[in-house]
């Protein structure tokens, strides 16, 4: 571990500098390739299918509604009538405006519907993903420890057999259970509607609410992590650093945590960004199944009346915030473990 | 070293219970004519009749019987998994080997455009892609495949250039093999172990979204499947038919995802060298 501190601490090579800047910027540019790839498919999908385009765009109930001039000033706001490519760059250049059409069944623009919902679904999303997480790596600390004795095999079998529940069935199955059998919790939304709660008792209607869907995705979410760890756990304990802890008569519980689980600790942090892209579109589901007001229940809404704009929006927003996470964490990777930085 | 994969796979109590209940839905999925005597879609009695012995688990909102609609949904589930397994290995191949063995700008363009698309999160194109086309099970195979083959071909790549370093290979090329000889003769078995681990785990992601996709009402409304039952389902959780509609949908994907997770579990400890039991440590 010194010797990690003392190179952190030492001006690293100009070498070493250009070479992970030079990484930095191609993870950068594949970003930008995968947003453009996405632009381009919500782009090209609508115009390229049979019949008339704007029935594509708008759904063809819309268009039931929309009358000539309408339709006329519609066919010019997407320049329509003009040349692929034209059409291409208005589509971009309204996109940088933070313009991402119309919601008719709203009747606002997909933004303010988008900003209204989004913070439930971070909230969810953002929490299974730590308690996960960290769940995730105790359990697999202890259980690549304890290899082939009796907790392991019972955690392992466990685990492996909840991640073989989709997210919507396991919400299903536990609104089934502690909402309808039990009745123990609320069985719709995020909170009591006009129940006027403010300070703590807000709080704990908020996390009586969120207590199913947060337990849905955990329990689902939990195997990532865990076998990961499990993993790493294994090969880390057979390094000679660890015989050399032994050697020197560290007790178990040091030898655990503090030598092999903090060596466990990079590649389970990297797959929790890799893993959010999962999480997001589990949360989703899991939303449908408690009509949780979150983006996942707007997309379902938006299936079922068809109000496209609406829904390329809501998944051109969860795109770019799981690129962008994702990139941040690219760009942090480094600074998590001073090995990497010295390496690459 | 040669490990029997094989051996390993199902003499491991995953393995074991992985490759059973994989057995199970296929045996359901193909004899399905056999152990019903309905029609998926034909109305064959009442609406929200309770299970009785003409109709084991009762019948639907429309008097279909649901253990024929449950039979025929294993049909689309594991056609969807089993074609885009196969289609996106096959792109996983092209790509991967092409890379690895042609080299150079190719190589690193290919590369570059995987390294892309790997961010892109599936499920999210997926359900954008559906909800314009509403595929029926062929184009649902081939977006989806279109969607998973990154991830494989970056493996395949890997592998293929550690491969063809190796000595037969060499020996080969000096014998004067061109390049697809060596990759139908040398390369492809070699890489055996690992295109079935890559597999296992796109016929999982697979049936995963086929049933997520109809779980949002995604796809061809006439598709037997089980993700839209459950959302049909869920419409009437109100009366008890959840018990014999919802819950049977549910367990039969669950069990046909576990099989999966389970099989590629005993195959990948089996493929790791340091996971293997023989090379135990740390406990004993």
């Amino acid at each position: 571990m010194q010797e990690c501190v003392r190179a952190k601490n030492e001006p690293a090579p100009n070498k070493i500098l250009k070479i992970t800047a030079g990484l930095k910027k191609a993870a950068f540019l594949n970003y930008v390739v995968a947003l453009f790839l996405i632009l381009t498919i919500n782009f090209l999908v609508p115009r390229l299918m049979p019949g008339d385009p704007l029935q594509a765009i708008y759904g063809s109930e819309a268009l039931l509604v929309i009358t000539p001039e309408l339709q006329e000033e519609l066919t010019h706001r997407f320049s329509l009538d003009r040349p692929l490519g034209e059409q291409y760059l208005s589509y971009l250049t309204s996109l940088c405006r933070g313009d991402l059409g119309h919601s008719y069944y709203y009747n606002t623009p997909v933004l303010k519907v988008i900003s209204g919902f989004l913070p439930w679904t971070l909230l969810l999303a953002g929490l299974a993903l730590l308690i996960s997480t960290l769940l995730g790596f105790f359990l697999g600390v202890e259980s690549g420890f304890r290899r082939g004795r009796t907790l392991d095999r019972v955690l392992l079998g466990g685990v492996m057999l909840f991640s073989g529940f989709p997210d919507f069935f396991m919400g299903i199955v536990l609104l089934l259970f502690f909402g309808v059998f039990l009745s123990l919790v609320p069985l719709s939304g995020a909170l009591t509607p006009y129940a006027g709660h403010s300070g703590l008792l807000l709080v704990m209607d908020l996390l009586h609410h969120l207590a199913l869907p947060l337990g849905a995705l955990v329990l689902v979410r939990l195997t990532g992590t865990y076998l990961l760890t499990r993993n790493t756990m294994i090969t880390t304990l057979g390094e000679a650093f660890i015989l050399t802890a032994r050697a020197k008569g560290c007790p178990e519980r040091v030898i655990r945590y503090r030598h092999a689980g903090r060596n466990t600790l990079l590649p389970v942090v990297t797959a929790a960004g890799l893993q959010f892209a999962h999480l997001v579109t589990g949360t989703l589901f899991v939303e449908i199944v408690f009509s949780y007001p979150g983006l996942g229940s707007l997309l379902y809404k938006s299936l079922l009346t068809r109000d496209y704009p609406l829904m390329v929006g809501i998944l051109l927003v969860i795109t770019i915030v799981v690129l962008t996470i994702n990139l941040l964490l690219d760009v942090f990777y480094s600074k998590l473990d001073p090995r990497v930085a010295k390496c690459t | 070293m040669h490990v029997n994969y094989w051996r390993e796979v199902h003499t491991t109590g995953p393995g074991r219970f992985g490759l059973g209940l994989l057995i199970l839905m296929a045996t359901a999925a193909v004899l399905a004519p056999l152990l019903t005597g309905y029609q998926p879609t034909a109305h064959t009695g009442a609406p929200f009749m309770a299970p009785s012995a003409q109709h084991w688990l009762g019948t639907n909102d429309v008097g279909q019987d649901i253990w024929t609609r449950l039979l025929y949904g294993a049909r689309t589930s594991l056609m969807v998994g089993g074609g885009v397994a196969l289609l996106s290995l096959c792109l996983s191949i092209l790509a991967g080997c092409s890379a690895a063995l042609l080299g150079g700008l190719y190589d690193r363009l290919m590369m570059r455009l995987v390294d892309a698309l790997i961010i892109i999160p599936p499920v999210i194109v997926a359900i954008l892609a559906a909800a314009y086309l509403r595929p029926n099970t062929t184009l649902l195979i081939v977006v989806l495949s279109l969607l998973l083959w990154p991830g494989g071909a970056r493996i395949v790549r890997a592998q293929t250039l550690s491969l063809k370093e190796r000595m037969p290979v060499y020996a080969a090329r000096t014998f004067g093999a061109g390049r697809l000889h060596l990759l139908f003769n040398h390369i492809i078995p070699d890489l055996g172990p690992i295109l079935i681990a890559l597999m296992i785990q796109d016929t999982r992601r697979a049936v995963f979204m086929e049933a997520g996709l109809s779980f949002l009402g995604v796809c061809d409304p006439t598709m037997i499947s089980w993700g839209k039952m459950m959302q049909h389902a869920l419409k009437f959780v109100y009366l008890d038919v959840w018990k014999w509609w919802l819950l049977p949908a549910g367990f039969a994907l669950s069990l046909t995802v576990m099989g999966f997770t389970f099989t590629g579990f005993a195959l990948e400890t089996a493929l790791n060298p340091r996971l293997r039991k023989e090379a135990g440590h740390a406990d004993n």
